[in-house]
């Protein structure tokens, strides 16, 4: 009798740590391939101050990670774009929430082009139409006699649907490339000299940031912390966390942390912006 | 022995010298096979990649539903069983996207004993104005409750007013749809044939039934709250194509001349809370009220009494339904919904004949085992207004019917 008090004991102090001192908190980021490298680095300093905090981080696009979201298998869907209405409806369906919306930094979406290509500078309404397809000559752009090559991003990405909404305003032409990561739309133009891509600042290394401007008249900014600021560079967006409800325990506490002055500085590391 | 070891080495260094040239010989014809797979393997991949963005164009998703139900005794006719599973939807909808702004659907029902076409359409993005888009062919009407998918839907069934006023829940036409990406406004303008799907698909008559509706979101983010505000408006009318009688709303016989419109338009407004308060809670409700009309089938080569007995109707009607939500946890869901329908307003009681009004109170439970599976639990509770024309199973007149349903769906989705 004696030994089965002492196993229900032990099983009994075994229950209450298990569920106590034992016991990870775990949250799931998953989402934007702009974020990835940002997530990962907040996750990693972040665990490392906080043993008992598993962060895992996924990417495959701002699409993927809302869906995610939707579905309830992220805690966390990193966003370099707004919520669409349509994801907001399937939220709202499925949760009854509006979703929480956090910006944790910003960004500017860089123009990249190839450093042999003459052309330096360019307006939104160029954008656009080299985009669509109505300009598709670097000549028409002051460059040389080629056929403009264009690489972009998969449409499960945030950028792909943030430069569709405030740049390009109309459909993509079919003759861009779509491509999986900004990484492999740097490349890309870091080979092609008639190429042009976009995508997160903080990717473009061996490739020229064009100089983008409002319109003809206006002064042409690259996006550096100062024209990011300022909201001078036109091409100005936030990054987001998006959540079902209004975070608490450990998540929020993950989320306070990252919006803190530790978790701004990470943001400035990786390439982009601070939020304040 | 100078000349012995010379010539050792002249034959050692040139049966090396043969050898390695024998192995650079080889190493390039080992490059250059590998080589040439290399490549064939690259044109693979390339029509393999051309392949599957042509597949990623079409998206393949639906759902089905098998329920169980149990039955009030007078929803029960003589040695009719109490209880039955059956299928209560089964459906696959095909999506293509041949371009951006460009898109196919194709839903058809595979349910017990119907085999059906829920939807037929192509949405395109209009050019040159952002956020509208034209859609054609055969799809829901614009109202909430309509729109809100069977799937997501909380209740196992839509309130008995929206049953009533959009059987089937699709139409054929078109419809400009605007969703504002800046603006928190929905505007949707629907022209349709307005005699339903099915046999009577193609329109009965030249004028068209015109739906219009508009939602504006407000968000309060800080307090976790989203209201979106909205009204309905139906404009149309049925074609009295055989019989002049027509019983009006308030009992009266009355006549028109065959070919003239008898009204069909109703007007609603509706109301969606949605609150992050220890998880989502929300609160929907939508009220209509109008003029509904049914034509007459009978033929025209009938006697005057024969129409008479069988006239054209045109009624006042109204009902609403409310849904309480509340989210318990990720996977569980509690849900209260009251719905009322006159489909007369004008008369009640015996004078209402069958056309009495109903107040439903439903039950449920909702468990998200996880993404694809859902299991619901739904007591439905059906109040009629007592009337000489209502019989219970017995034969009883003027009773409150036992109509109530127990259903458990389990429903799985991809």
């Amino acid at each position: 009798m004696k030994i089965i008090n002492k196993i229900v004991a032990t099983l009994m102090v075994v229950t209450l740590f298990s569920g106590s001192a034992f016991s990870q908190a775990k949250i799931t980021v998953k989402g934007s391939d702009t974020m990835v490298i940002l997530a990962q680095k907040w996750a990693e300093l972040y665990m490392k101050n906080n043993k008992t905090s598993v962060i895992q981080v996924t990417g495959g696009g701002s699409g993927v990670g809302i869906t995610a979201l939707i579905n309830g298998t992220t805690d966390i869907a990193d966003a370099s774009r707004p919520m669409k209405q349509t994801e907001i409806e399937k939220l709202k369906a499925r949760y009854n929430t509006l979703g929480v919306e956090i910006a944790c930094a910003k960004d500017g979406v860089t123009i990249f082009l190839n450093e042999a290509n003459k052309v330096n500078e360019l307006t939104l309404k160029q954008l656009s139409d080299i985009y669509t397809g109505k300009i598709r000559n670097w000549k028409e752009l002051g460059g040389n006699d080629a056929e403009i090559r264009l690489y972009g991003r998969e449409n499960s990405s945030g950028t792909y649907v943030f430069f569709h909404d405030e740049v390009v305003k109309a459909d993509y032409s079919s003759n861009v490339q779509s491509l999986p990561g900004t990484a492999a739309v740097v490349n890309a133009v870091k080979k092609d000299i008639d190429g042009i891509g976009y995508g997160g600042a903080a990717y473009a290394v061996g490739v020229k940031h064009a100089y983008v401007k409002k319109d003809a008249n206006s002064k042409a900014y690259v996006p550096t912390a100062e024209s990011i600021a300022k909201n001078d560079y036109p091409i100005t967006r936030y990054l987001y966390m998006y959540l079902r409800n209004r975070p608490t325990g450990e998540t929020k506490k993950y989320i306070d942390w990252i919006l803190g002055s530790e978790g701004q500085s990470i943001v400035v590391e990786v390439g982009y912006f601070p939020v304040k | 022995m100078k000349k012995f070891f010379t010539l050792l080495f002249l034959l050692v260094t040139g049966i090396t010298g043969f050898a390695q040239t024998a192995v650079t010989d080889s190493l390039k014809e080992v490059i250059s096979t590998h080589e040439g797979k290399l490549t064939a393997l690259d044109d693979r991949v390339l029509v393999n990649e051309a392949d599957l963005a042509k597949l990623n164009k079409i998206k393949v998703s639906g759902y089905v539903q098998a329920q169980w139900e149990y039955y009030g005794k007078d929803l029960v006719k003589t040695n009719e069983p109490t209880n039955t599973f059956y299928i209560r939807r089964a459906r696959i909808k095909f999506t293509y996207e041949p371009a951006d702004g460009v898109k196919f659907v194709l839903q058809p029902d595979f349910s017990t004993g119907n085999l059906s076409l829920k939807d037929a359409y192509a949405v395109v993005n209009l050019p040159f104005v952002k956020d509208w888009t034209l859609w054609a062919g055969q799809f829901n009407r614009p109202d909430y409750e309509v729109e809100y998918s069977s799937s997501q839907r909380e209740v196992l069934e839509r309130s008995r007013l929206i049953r009533a006023i959009y059987p089937g829940e699709r139409e054929i036409g078109a419809k400009l749809e605007y969703i504002g990406s800046k603006i928190p406004l929905k505007f949707q303008l629907m022209a349709m044939n307005g005699n339903f799907t099915g046999a009577n698909a193609k329109d009965v008559d030249s004028k068209k039934d015109i739906m219009a509706r508009l939602v504006y979101s407000i968000k309060m983010p800080s307090a976790g709250l989203g209201i979106d505000l909205g009204g309905t408006g139906y404009f149309g009318g049925n074609r009295a194509k055989t019989n002049q009688y027509v019983l009006e709303s308030n009992g009266v016989a009355d006549s028109v001349a065959v070919g003239d419109y008898l009204k069909k338009q109703w007007f609603g407004a509706e109301i969606q809370v949605f609150a992050d308060v220890l998880g989502g809670l929300a609160l929907k409700g939508e009220y209509i009220t109008g003029t509904n009309s049914t034509p007459s089938t009978i033929a025209s080569s009938s006697t005057m009494a024969a129409k008479k007995a069988d006239p054209n109707k045109v009624n006042n009607f109204s009902g609403y339904y409310v849904y309480l939500i509340k989210n318990i946890g990720q996977k569980n869901q509690f849900v209260a919904k009251y719905d009322f329908y006159d489909p007369n307003t004008k008369l009640s009681g015996d004078a209402a004949g069958s056309s009495v009004n109903y107040k439903t109170l439903t039950l449920a439970w909702q468990c998200y085992v996880n993404d694809n599976i859902r299991i619901s639990l739904n007591y439905e509770m059906p109040q009629n207004e007592k009337s000489a024309s209502v019989k219970n199973i017995a034969g009883v007149a003027g009773t409150q019917l036992s109509d109530n349903t127990l259903g458990i769906r389990i429903q799985a989705k991809f």
